[in-house]
């Protein structure tokens, strides 16, 4: 119990989230299991070309700090200042990208001015970078580009904050929630406490049972840390009380993946849920 | 073939009015058959017509009637109000024209017979069968009722006298359309053909005098104890009458300027008007004619039309508007009284107006919805406390903001009225009306126009200003940046810079809403928008779309050449150089390099 075997470990990784499981624990050196994306050295002349006047080189440039990833950090203040000064749409999409590579914090401030341009696939790739530069001027304007125009930005943004733990945006997530922004529900499932988790569950019957439950997934799967076992299993109780087939096929595949290392009281609960569901209609029978 | 078989069809239709007219004749009275209503008339210079003013120009005419009429059920029930006092009646019986308040009774047609009630009590009087002819007007002088009636398909009239007691004094056929008839003093007055006026002795039925007049004319009435003519205008029975086919009787008339929908003073009384009210009724105009020392002249110098549910007062001499009152349900009936007007409405509520300012000064109730309703006033004067007194700018937004797409011809009116005030509550107004998206497409864009040329009423454009597009808080549509951008430069505003700022960067705003607000900002913006102006003009100068943002970014641009000093001059210098930048914004910002001095806001505008 205070390690996941190695087994469980790669199957934990296919799990929606930074997938958990024992009811103590959380995976451990996930970040290890699979090789670091291999990086590029920056060419010197990278920052003196990304400044230049020729679209090409600029172009260039920018490929080789995305080649670059992570190590291409140095070139991330040149990066922006070429784009508070201005780059064409072809350029301006491709230094947004490049900073999202970086995943350089500092990028988030030019990143959050083009959250809002006018251009929706500009916006739409600003806010997917944000996403990974993170930090609080990220987690500012993707709450903002909760309220985007364009659905998909709005999709993209619910995302984006799940995915970088930002808790101060689950009030806005469920707001987002009640706006038909389907992607919030798994981005709520990952950041949310006890009560909000529940107040999730509560959307069931409400909201599509499949947009709950890609939120529910994310609670189920979170490490005992963040998520006690009552939780889980009042969650799993709530998902049973439905007693539909699709609420059996659900709690099935959480069945699936619940691995034998993890706590034992949540597995029961699973279990006893997905024989009480067996006989739904369109549940596929008992197994 | 063809022409046979119509022939026997207009003979067919000849018998059966024959065999309505015996029907209703065979209880007595006798029928006459003289020269009447013929076309060989020659004009005897007045002087027949100046014989009738000399017998009857100095008896009284009473007033009629003042009541309310509604038509109820499925058209087989009157309600009648008196506005008096007195209580409702009712009258069950089949209704197929409008019913007619002449004198002191309410003259009615339907289920193959013509009736008379008295107006305050809706006791019957008379009632005669009269098989499948048209109620078209009636006339009672208190003894005796004369009406006239259509043929059903047929071009044929029929004038129709009769007593109280129900006995018929005259009946008299012809084949020229007749109008609606008024009686004095046993003489009917008919009118036909669209201009004359016959006197026809009810005692032996000659035709004992005629006038042409020099307006189209299809209706007789007494009111305010005269007798007048009209159609499109109102001519008095008076001494002046002898002279009116050289158009000198005293007549009045309204100046009414281009309304939609065309509202009219008076229907034609040619065709009989149905029972069920239409959009004629609806949309109408309304006014009262009044003697004076020298002539005729419109009660109040005012003048009243109603657009379903919008009444409006109007000032006679100018055609100008005065106030609007916007009511719950579209009026259907109406009358112009001493100091106000009558209205009555589909859910059968009767409101009394002030002329003066629309307020309401008293209401009643039919109890009951209506499908028509006849509002008959004479004698009695609109007095009273007026409540819910709203100004004139209140009155015209509460109208343009109504949301009812029947409404939209007269709104458009009315927003035209609203931007010629400079209260700033119009703003509000105007502001209010492009914000909602409700309202209609074609109001819109008269709204935005009014808008940009306000030059009152800014903080309720800043308020505006204030709002954003928010999915989350379900503000799904911008405010109107464009205009009240046009506005607050025009206005020079500069408390409005950091808000016109803000709506540079929202993606929801229209490109021609981020050009007026660059355009604005080039005139009102200061330091405080240093940051926003350089964010955008580096946003947008190489990815502006089209030439409205290419031009806001020219906007911009002067106001950094303005602002920004020498670090200003820089960036619009490389900007103008650098092949990226849009060509629209290079041409625009090169030429701003190049000119010694700007005016505010040339710099920014599209080519």
């Amino acid at each position: 119990m205070r390690a996941l075997s190695a087994s469980a470990l790669a199957l934990a990784l296919t799990l929606p989230a930074a997938a958990a499981g024992a009811s103590d624990e959380r995976p451990v050196g996930a970040k290890t299991a699979t090789a670091p994306p291999r990086s590029a050295p920056l060419p010197r002349d990278t920052i003196k070309r990304l400044k230049g006047s020729d679209p090409a080189q600029v172009k260039a440039a920018l490929d080789d700090v995305r080649l670059a990833a992570k190590d291409g950090a140095p070139a991330v203040p040149a990066i922006t200042e070429v784009l508070r000064a201005g780059l064409s749409p072809t350029l301006t999409q491709a230094a947004i990208e490049t900073l999202a590579d970086t995943e350089s914090e500092t990028a988030s401030d030019v990143l959050a001015w083009y959250s809002r341009h006018r251009n929706v696939v500009l916006r739409r790739a600003a806010v997917q970078a944000l996403g990974k530069t993170r930090g609080t001027v990220a987690t500012k304007a993707l709450r903002a580009s909760l309220s985007d125009p364009d659905a998909a930005v709005r999709g993209t943004a619910a995302t984006a904050l799940g995915g970088m733990s930002a808790r101060d945006a689950v009030d806005d997530l469920f707001i987002a929630l009640d706006h038909k922004v389907a992607e919030a529900a798994a981005s709520i499932g990952q950041l949310c406490a006890a009560q909000e988790c529940d107040r999730l569950a509560s959307e069931l019957g409400r909201v599509p049972f499949d947009i709950v439950t890609s939120g529910l997934d994310q609670v189920l799967f979170r490490g005992g840390k963040d998520v006690s076992d009552d939780l889980k299993v009042k969650i799993i109780g709530r998902v049973r009380e439905l007693g539909t087939g699709e609420a059996n096929r659900f709690l099935r595949e959480v069945q699936g993946k619940w691995l034998p290392a993890w706590s034992q009281r949540v597995k029961q609960a699973i279990d006893q849920a997905v024989m009480a569901t067996s006989g739904s209609p369109g549940s596929g029978g008992a197994r | 073939m063809k022409g046979r078989r119509h022939e026997r069809r207009l003979r067919r239709r000849s018998i059966g009015l024959v065999t309505a007219l015996a029907t209703a004749v065979a209880c007595g009275g006798g029928q006459t058959r003289l020269n009447l209503f013929s076309t060989s008339w020659e004009d005897d210079g007045g002087a027949s017509i100046a014989r009738v003013w000399q017998r009857v120009g100095s008896k009284p005419i009473p007033p009629s009637a003042d009541v309310v009429i509604g038509i109820a059920g499925h058209a087989d029930k009157m309600v009648g109000l008196p506005l008096g006092g007195g209580s409702k009646w009712t009258f069950a019986h089949p209704i197929e024209t409008r019913p007619i308040v002449a004198g002191g009774v309410v003259v009615g047609s339907g289920g193959g017979e013509a009736f008379a009630l008295d107006a305050t009590t809706g006791q019957v009087i008379w009632r005669r069968s009269t098989g499948q002819i048209a109620l078209l007007g009636a006339g009672d002088d208190g003894t005796v009722t004369v009406a006239s009636f259509r043929a059903a398909n047929s071009s044929g009239s029929v004038l129709l006298a009769i007593a109280h007691d129900g006995q018929i004094v005259r009946q008299i056929e012809t084949g020229v359309p007749l109008g609606a008839p008024a009686v004095v003093d046993r003489l009917a007055f008919v009118p036909w053909d669209g201009q004359y006026i016959s006197v026809v002795d009810l005692l032996n039925g000659d035709e004992m005098a005629r006038v042409t007049l020099r307006d189209e004319t299809s209706r007789a009435w007494t009111e305010e104890g005269s007798l007048w003519f009209g159609g499109v205008a109102f001519t008095r029975f008076d001494e002046h009458i002898r002279d009116a086919s050289k158009g000198k009787a005293s007549r009045a008339t309204i100046k009414v300027p281009v309304l939609p929908g065309e509202p009219k003073l008076m229907r034609s009384a040619n065709s009989p008007v149905m029972a069920l009210a239409d959009a004629q009724d609806k949309v109408k105009l309304y006014a009262r004619p009044k003697a004076t020392g020298d002539g005729v002249a419109i009660e109040d110098g005012r003048w009243y039309g109603t657009y379903f549910r919008l009444a409006m007062g109007f000032d006679a001499s100018a055609g100008r508007l005065g106030w609007v009152h916007l009511n719950g349900s579209d009026f259907v009936g109406a009358s112009a009284a001493s100091g106000g007007i009558v209205l009555c409405d589909e859910q059968g509520k009767v409101t009394e107006l002030d002329g003066k300012s629309g307020a309401v000064l008293s209401e009643q109730d039919l109890g009951e919805p209506v499908k028509a309703c006849v509002v008959n006033v004479d004698a009695r004067a609109a007095t009273g406390s007026p409540t819910g007194a709203q100004t004139f700018e209140g009155q015209l937004a509460e109208a343009v903001l109504a949301d009812d797409p029947q409404l939209v011809g007269i709104q458009k009116v009315l927003l035209r009225e609203l931007a010629g005030t400079t209260d700033e509550a119009a703003t509000k107004a105007l502001v209010d009306l492009a914000s909602d998206p409700r309202t209609s497409p074609e109001l819109m864009p008269a709204a935005r126009t009014a808008l940009a040329a306000r030059r009152t009423g800014a903080r309720f454009m800043e308020a505006a200003l204030a709002r954003h597009y928010d999915f989350l808080k379900d503000v799904l549509r911008a405010p109107p940046v464009g205009p009240i951008a046009q506005a607050l430069g025009a206005m020079k505003d500069r408390s409005a810079a950091p808000l016109l700022a803000s709506h540079l960067f929202d993606p929801a705003d229209t490109d021609d809403d981020v050009m007026r607000a660059a355009e604005a900002l080039a005139v009102v913006a200061g330091p405080d928008e240093l940051p926003a102006m350089r964010q955008f003009f580096g946003m947008y100068r190489a990815t502006a779309a089209d030439d409205n943002v290419a031009a806001a970014v020219v906007s911009v641009g002067r106001a950094l050449l303005a602002l920004d000093g020498a670090q200003g001059r820089t960036r619009i210098d490389t900007a103008a150089k650098d092949p990226m930048t849009v060509e629209y914004a290079r041409d625009g910002l090169g030429e701003l390099l190049a000119a010694p001095s700007q005016e505010p806001g040339d710099a920014g505008k599209k080519k």
